[in-house]
């Protein structure tokens, strides 16, 4: 049984704001679906009380002074803009309210 | 409960506030905060979410994150993570945002809040789930101004900015108490120096959830979330639209289904912003760029040294303490700054009650008329205490130096000096009363009649008439001997 | 053909005793970048007017008797995902066409602060994703030992710049090998440093927990001067270790005796490897017990392990770490679009190559609700098990040495259409990134005429240890110095 379907593909896609043609997306699930199997290994591994490593190096948490920079100049914060009105950067209308603000 | 909100069914409202958190630098990023500058006025690499950037944590908003957390009774967890949250959006740059998940700074506290039931303020506590820290979106501003225009623009001064997410339990019954929840929070976040927590400039913002279950039954229903409220009225408002909506859909036998709701104050409805059939996938996990905050005991002491005596407290020692009616207490409590002002005040001149009647009437008009907060007025409390003794020792009286209040408010100033040079010096040369007085009598005969013939209130006509002939500056005392005798007199 | 350049060391006595100029050094570097380097493709850009400039500089401060640094003066090359102010930086992806950024990356400062002249940046695999610099806008690039063969990936550039001599030194990014790998294919030094080593500043982002700067060079020597000169404590990186920069130069005296390397048996099977490469790798290690180190068995049995953890937990790093491509403040944007998402969805489709899109939506798979903890945290479990492996070995053992690849350079092509298999390939390296662990591949002889490296594991912290071992090889061997006859 596949481990990834293509539906999964699609949704999984869709979360990505990728979008696939059904050529590759057929393709991207057979691939995934072969690297899903071989990461089946793991399921072999005993974890039972193993803590997960989030963070290989024991650190302290480094702690910035509140202190405020220079503001960066706004024309180099909008140099590579594609789109800008003023110092603003422009996009394609909201169609729906997508997510919170 | 005097009135339930609803006879059929009990509401339960749970709310989720976002503060900004009162610091320089924004929270991963050393980024100003600034507020009303033009669009990405203040921005930084790493809140422009450029290649190859990486976040560092501002340790001042860590200890207002502290803070909060004590002043709420909450437990502060020493081992806490920071998550990313991915999702897309335009004013989201990194297409994620670094909040707290699974192991948030704090759990469990409680804000008591104070209720009318049955014509009495009760108190009721209402607890918190959990506070955490995470980083505010920037600004999408749909341009529908520009004609033709369909597009966005994407102001990102805000991005980064430091929030504190507070969760309260669904413990809140009706929008009455959401509404004294939400003033009752605002003041502690105050209080504490947190946050500015000033609604309109959209650093205190508040979303609701709502949800009705027959009386007697401990079954949560269907909840939906309401967004976008921009005031307190508007928060209760919204929740009376919605328990209404609910109501009714139950009523005719129908299901509330989870939905995200906006309210329209036009109509007095809520409506349906978008279907919750599942909840987003964030996609949840540990930001490998941060590392976990571990916070040391004497941190946390050190916060908890640094909270101040809250509202509810304070208003209690002004009671007990100074003899003041729970009504002024309140008010004089309503801002830590108002209250240090009443009580430095009050120190300085030795009467309490009559400090602060001066400050509940006088101050207060004068920092209303000004559109002045008492941090930013320029009377100090020594200059009130003068101002007052002034009036006890008979300099001058009462109406001339309740007429320099609104001056001291606005530009300071020794009362002392002030009196003198508007020439609001006290008359109490008995031979000017004298001759005044006389001429008033001289000028109301009727008057001076109708007294001897009865009517004692006359005098006060008389007074003021002394009053006015002298500016306002007789001494009303003496103005009352004098007349009194002179009456007396001639009768 | 200009002259090939010298190493590190080499420049710097040169520079030292007029012999030759920074100017001088860096024009013929940027001359075999225009020819040597174009024709094998290991360039994505340079700057000849600033390095010029710099090279004056350079020039003039050592005729005042300012020298910097022992770098100072000399040219190098980064790997195009290191971040330099007014520059571009692609990362070898049509998502990144044009972006020019307005900051630099504490390892180009430290590097031009140090005198460095940074002549310019070299192709590499997509957001450093892939073991072969093929999937790269430019096209692949091609081994200098054999322009058939690939350099290996994804700092393949990088590696075929000093290779070709065309620079004595040069930065790449490692996440699962991508320093080591193609040190390997292309028959030079590269050093991974310990996870926190070298700043991630301005490093573009693949798999942030497991992602390091590493150093090119052709020898332990010119190594340890590019770890120092780029190391240490960096507070813009929250996970930027405390130590400063490691005296690595002082370890280099040749001593190995007593020294215990561990052999980890797991990494000496039989089957899914080269046997020469094998054989080479044993030879280095015997050549090493010569000089007086002991040999000692040792077992990481987690191994197998190894390389679906790694790309459960890279993908799902990545796939969060490439959100920010959205064509919204940089980078290329997507023409004609509807409305927002069809905006999103095209730039990003049309922006990202295969491979790039094939992690990204194995590592949204994988944190996605409902998978999250059969794969994610799972993952991450496991991660805990290499690592323990690793302490536990070093408590018998000062290093651990193992073939770095399975294979010498494979032909270009011949594992595009699998990529599966292509994952295989970094078998030996991605523990050390899982574990945080240093690692140094060597040049240990040839097959067919193609190099091998022999990789040398160490504790965290112990790059000294790692350059030392490295050292002491080299001063009894030559293969370091071998170069393709062409570019010799």
């Amino acid at each position: 049984m596949a481990h990834i379907t293509r539906d999964e593909v699609e949704r999984v896609a869709a979360l990505a704001r990728l979008s696939l043609t059904d050529e590759e997306a057929e393709r991207m699930a057979d691939e995934l679906d072969r690297i899903l199997e071989f990461v089946q290994v793991l399921e072999q591994v005993d974890t039972e009380d193993v803590e997960p490593t989030s963070h290989v190096m024991p650190l302290r948490t480094p702690l910035r002074e509140d202190r405020a920079a220079e503001s960066l100049d706004p024309e180099l914060a909008l140099a590579n803009a594609p789109a800008r009105e003023g110092t603003a950067f422009v996009v394609p209308k909201v169609i729906e309210a997508e997510e919170e603000g | 409960m005097s009135q339930p909100p609803h006879p059929d069914y009990e509401v339960v409202i749970g709310l989720e506030v976002h503060c900004q958190l009162r610091t320089q630098s924004k929270l991963f990023s050393p980024a100003p905060v600034t507020y009303g500058d033009e669009p990405n006025h203040s921005t930084h690499p790493v809140c422009l979410a450029l290649p190859g950037v990486l976040p560092v944590l501002n340790g001042r908003a860590v200890e207002l994150a502290i803070r909060a957390a004590l002043a709420t009774h909450c437990k502060v967890h020493p081992h806490s993570v920071f998550a990313r949250k991915n999702y897309f959006y335009p004013d989201l740059p990194k297409g994620y945002q670094i909040s707290q998940y699974e192991d948030p700074i704090a759990t469990g506290g409680w804000i008591d809040i104070g209720v009318e039931e049955d014509g009495e303020l009760v108190t009721r506590r209402i607890g918190l789930t959990r506070i955490h820290m995470e980083e505010d979106a920037g600004k999408s501003i749909h341009a529908a101004a520009v004609a033709g225009s369909d597009s966005t623009h994407i102001d990102l001064n805000r991005a980064g900015v430091p929030l504190l997410e507070i969760v309260s339990e669904p413990d809140l019954r009706s929008p009455a108490e959401a509404g004294a929840y939400l003033r009752t929070l605002r003041q502690l976040l105050r209080y504490i120096e947190v946050s500015d927590a000033d609604m309109e400039k959209g650093n205190f913002r508040c979303d609701a959830n709502l949800s009705l279950r027959p009386h007697g039954t401990t079954e949560l229903g269907t909840r939906t979330e309401l967004k976008n409220l921009n005031s307190f009225r508007f928060v209760e408002a919204a929740l009376e639209a919605e328990i209404e909506r609910q109501a009714d859909l139950l009523d005719e036998g129908g299901r509330v289904r989870q939905a995200t709701l906006a309210y329209d104050a036009n109509t007095h409805r809520t409506r349906e912003l978008r279907i919750k059939e599942d909840a987003q996938d964030y996609r949840y996990f540990p930001d490998p760029d941060l590392i976990p905050l571990q916070l040391s005991d004497a941190q946390i002491e050190r916060e908890r040294g640094a909270l101040p005596e809250l509202a509810g407290p304070k208003r209690k020692r002004f009671q007990e303490s100074f003899g003041l009616s729970e009504y002024d207490a309140r008010l004089l409590t309503e801002s830590r700054a108002l209250a240090d002002f009443f009580e430095a005040a009050a120190q300085a001149h030795g009467q309490f009650k009559t400090v602060a009647n001066w400050v509940l009437r006088d101050v207060l008009q004068a920092l209303g008329e000004q559109e002045l907060e008492i941090e930013r007025a320029a009377i100090t409390p020594e200059s009130l205490a003068a101002l007052i003794r002034l009036v006890d020792v008979g300099r001058t009286t009462a109406r001339s130096a309740r007429s320099l209040v609104p001056e001291l408010v606005e530009r300071g100033g020794d009362p002392e000096v002030l009196v003198r040079e508007r020439g609001l010096e006290v008359v109490s040369d008995t031979g000017l009363l004298e001759s005044t007085v006389d001429e008033v009598l001289a000028a109301f005969p009727d008057n001076v009649e109708k007294y001897r013939a009865g009517e004692q209130k006359l005098v006060n006509f008389l007074i003021g008439q002394v009053m006015k002939r002298t500016q306002g500056k007789a001494d009303p005392v003496t103005v009352r001997e004098i007349l009194a005798r002179k009456l007396a007199e001639s009768s | 053909m200009t002259a090939p350049l010298p190493t590190l060391q080499e420049a710097r006595r040169a520079l030292d005793s007029d012999e030759t100029s920074s100017l001088e050094l860096v024009s013929n570097s940027l001359d075999r970048a225009a020819s040597i380097g174009s024709r094998l493709n290991l360039f994505l850009g340079t700057r000849d007017e600033a390095a010029m400039t710099a090279a004056e500089a350079s020039d003039a401060r050592r005729a005042a008797g300012e020298v910097r640094s022992p770098l100072d003066g000399i040219p190098v090359a980064i790997k195009d995902n290191m971040v330099q102010a007014g520059e571009p930086t692609t990362c070898a992806s049509r998502i990144l066409e044009g972006f020019i950024s307005p900051y630099t990356s504490t390892v180009v400062e430290r590097l031009e602060a140090a005198g460095a002249v940074i002549i310019g940046r070299t192709n590499m695999d997509e957001f450093a994703m892939g073991s072969s610099t093929e999937h790269s806008i430019s096209g692949p690039a091609h081994n200098p030992w054999n322009p058939e063969r690939s350099t290996g990936g994804s700092s393949g550039g990088s590696a075929g710049a000093v290779s070709a001599r065309i620079v004595p030194g040069a930065l790449g990014s490692d996440t699962g090998g991508s320093v080591r790998q193609p040190a390997s294919f292309s028959g030079v030094v590269g050093l991974k440093p310990t996870y926190g080593r070298v700043s991630r500043w301005g490093l573009v982002a693949y798999a942030s927990s497991l992602d390091q700067i590493g150093v090119f060079a052709r020898s332990a020597a010119d190594a340890a001067w590019l770890l120092e000169a780029i190391s240490g404590h960096d507070p813009l990186d929250s996970t930027s270790l405390p130590e400063p920069a490691p005296h690595c130069s002082e370890a280099l005296d040749g001593d190995v005796s007593g020294l215990v390397i561990g052999l980890p048996r797991e990494y000496f099977v039989e089957e899914g490897v080269d046997p020469r490469v094998l054989a080479r790798v044993r030879e280095a290690v015997g050549e090493l017990e010569r000089a007086g180190a002991k040999v000692r068995d040792v077992s990481l049995p987690h191994t197998d392990s190894a390389i679906a953890t790694y790309y459960l937990i890279a993908t799902a790093e990545a796939s969060s770490n490439l959100a920010r491509f959205d064509g919204v403040r940089y980078g290329r944007r997507a023409q004609g679009t509807e409305d927002l998402t069809d905006m999103y969805q095209r730039t990003r489709s049309e922006g990202f190559g295969t491979e790039v899109k094939r992690r990204i939506l194995l590592g949204t798979y994988v944190l996605s609700a409902g998978y999250y903890d059969a794969y994610y945290r799972k993952a991450q479990r496991v991660r805990t098990l290499l690592r323990r492996d690793f302490e536990e070995a070093f408590q018998g053992c000062d290093v651990i040495a193992t073939p770095t690849a399975p294979e010498v350079a494979f032909g270009i092509g011949s594992k595009t259409s699998d990529p599966l298999r292509m994952y295989l390939s970094d078998v030996y390296t991605v523990s050390a990134n899982l574990a945080g662990i240093p690692g140094i591949s060597i040049p240990c002889g040839f097959v067919e005429g193609l190099p091998v490296g022999l990789q040398l594991l160490g504790p965290p912290l112990d790059e000294p240890a790692l350059l030392r071992v490295a050292d002491a090889y080299q001063r009894r061997t030559d293969h370091h110095s071998q170069c393709p006859a062409e570019f010799a």
